[in-house]
């Protein structure tokens, strides 16, 4: 297979992130929780200035990497095992159990999902942990119909009836035989699903259901709306971490464009 | 009443019941007393606040009789009481589900509409430059989350160039008025329901294209923009209102976003003091509310989708 030249630019910044996230010490100037005077406009010192906890901007952006893609990576994982599981059973089984899981997925669906996961994180307290479930189950009904489809597209093909007739088991012919077809399917859904989470997770951050000891790069927008960002003109302050939401999340969802080669999935987001 | 919608509305009933649990639930199974879950974590209230609360609620008793309560509660109009703003739930829902609903639905108005011609346009002409320009618009708006692009408008528009007021207090329900401190807010939810739209179009008007008819309707002498929006456009829609669905929720989130960025005094306000404030009877009737507008949505939506495409009333889904 010929690799796309169009994906190179996507992975280089999603490497770029990812490496900010592993190791954010190697290239923040400063610690996450060093402190010094507040409010600084951007210096060779403080690159991007200091917020109004005197904590150095740049070096916050850095670190903001990780619980971002943490986040947003564990709920597409955690979404794409239910997901898959759901609708492999759902086109594997037809009658009762379809009947159940499809309904069940139309319920998902139609949830509104942010302001469930406000009032889950409110009663909770803010939680990285929370948040990766609530929004990890709560989109997984995109994968489970797509993966549904197609197994019911080809679970009455010759090679899945031949399988049959060899006796293995229903087990064994959905992880061997079926889940090679529908992983293709599954890889952008993925990719479409982390990058809903990333914006959640960015929303949520600035309506302050963050973890406060947990640096985000919503969380760092939220503190400039918060404590006058705005008024003082510290642009330096807020536009730097949506730069990076909008990139992070622009590299993510476009591996999913290329590979689709239409562009109608975004709408799931 | 045929088969689908009727499987449809058990859904939603459904839906509804698990939402109405889930705020039954939560504040009675968390740890500690109850009561304070239901009052509000930041509020002082006296004892004896408290105890006709637990009274009225009936939190002595056991869980079914406390449902039954809540339930009748509900079912009278009564979402609680907000200890934080000395207010019913109810009162100061209502006094701003008007300014809401008039942001979103003037936004999705504009949004629809623009967003299914252009996106008809791009779609159809996907090989000019124009065309993918606007598409690769389309595709970065759309990862921008609906509060950072309201973000980056007040600061353009409102505070380089000030083009539009800081604040968005109407006390005077005079028309210019509102409309100038509706603008902004409503151009940036227009935005991001165009681009969602744009997006969703193309690709349907994409699949249509090869389609013999077109080429028929061509080859018949018809003038390409009645092709393209008499007929192909006609066909392309269902995909927007089959996700409008999804979408409606999402729409209105944004909007609840918008609203605390421009500072109106929509429901969005309400939550996000609510959250600051943890009041928990707000956010709980909020919850119930938005969930309760989202289903009457896609009830509209499915409503309207059997008017447009017949297959459906038959019972032809999929």
């Amino acid at each position: 297979m010929k690799f796309d030249r169009r994906y190179i630019l996507p992975l280089l910044l999603i490497a770029v992130l990812l490496i900010a996230a592993v190791f954010p010490g190697v290239f923040a100037p400063y610690e996450a929780a060093e402190r010094d005077a507040t409010y600084q406009a951007p210096s060779a010192e403080h690159l991007l200035g200091t917020d109004n906890m005197g904590k150095d901007i740049f070096s916050l952006l850095i670190y903001g990497a990780r619980w971002t893609l943490i986040i947003g990576f564990s709920s597409g994982i955690l979404a794409i095992i239910m997901g898959t599981a759901i609708g492999l059973l759902a086109g594997w089984r037809k009658g009762i159990p379809d009947e159940f899981l499809m309904g069940t997925t139309d319920i998902v669906l139609i949830l509104p999902k942010i302001p469930l996961v406000i009032i889950l994180a409110a009663y909770l307290g803010p939680s990285p942990w929370v948040l990766i479930l609530v929004l990890g189950l709560l989109s997984w009904e995109s994968i489970a119909r797509v993966v549904r489809s197609k197994v019911i597209q080809i679970r009455s093909s010759n090679y899945i009836l031949a399988a049959r007739c060899l006796g293995f088991s229903d087990a064994k012919i959905m992880v061997r035989e079926i889940l090679p077809i529908v992983f293709p399917v599954i890889v952008p859904k993925f990719v479409l699903v982390t990058a809903a989470a990333m914006i959640s997770e960015a929303s949520l951050a600035f309506l302050g259901l963050s973890d406060p000891m947990m640096v985000s790069w919503g969380g760092m927008i939220s503190d400039a709306f918060t404590y006058s960002g705005f008024l003082r003109g510290m642009w330096y302050w807020w536009l730097p971490p949506a730069l990076c939401i909008i990139l992070g999340v622009l590299a993510i969802t476009s591996l999913a464009f290329i590979h689709e080669r239409g562009v109608r999935e975004v709408v799931q987001l | 009443m045929n088969k689908a919608v009727s499987r449809k509305i058990i859904r939603y009933s459904v839906c509804l019941l698990i939402v109405v649990l889930l705020v039954f639930f939560l504040p009675r199974c968390m740890p500690g007393d109850p009561v304070q879950c239901l009052v509000g974590e930041d509020v002082y209230v006296t004892q004896e606040i408290l105890d006709t609360l637990t009274i009225k609620l009936g939190l002595d008793k056991p869980l079914y009789e406390q449902f039954g309560i809540y339930i009748r509660g509900l079912l009278t109009g009564d979402l609680g009481y907000s200890y934080t703003r000395h207010q019913t739930v109810a009162d100061l829902i209502w006094s701003r589900v008007p300014w809401t609903l008039l942001l979103t639905g003037v936004a999705m108005i504009i949004g629809y509409a623009f967003g299914i011609l252009a996106g008809t346009w791009s779609g159809w002409m996907s090989e000019t430059k124009r065309s993918k320009v606007l598409t690769a618009f389309g595709v970065v708006v759309s990862c921008i989350p609906p509060y950072l692009l309201g973000l980056i408008f007040f600061s353009v528009f409102v505070y380089q160039l000030g083009w539009f007021p800081y604040k968005g207090f109407y006390e005077t329900p005079d028309l210019f008025s509102v409309a100038y401190h509706m603008a902004l807010p409503i151009l940036t939810l227009a935005l991001f329901v165009f681009v969602r739209n744009l997006i969703i179009m193309r690709g349907s008007v994409l699949t249509e294209k090869n389609q013999l008819y077109p080429q028929f309707a061509k080859s018949l002498g018809i003038p390409r923009n009645k092709i393209i929006y008499g007929h192909v456009l006609k066909n392309a829609i269902l995909p927007i209102v089959t996700h409008f669905a999804i979408d409606f929720g999402f729409i209105l989130s944004g909007a609840l976003f918008i609203e605390i960025i421009f500072s109106l005094n929509g429901l969005g306000r309400v939550m996000y003091t609510a959250i600051l404030n943890l009041d928990y009877p707000v956010l709980s009737g909020l919850f119930l509310v938005i969930a309760i507008m989202v289903i009457c949505a896609n009830l509209a939506a499915d409503i309207l989708y059997g008017i447009i495409d017949p297959r459906v009333k038959r019972g032809e889904e999929e």
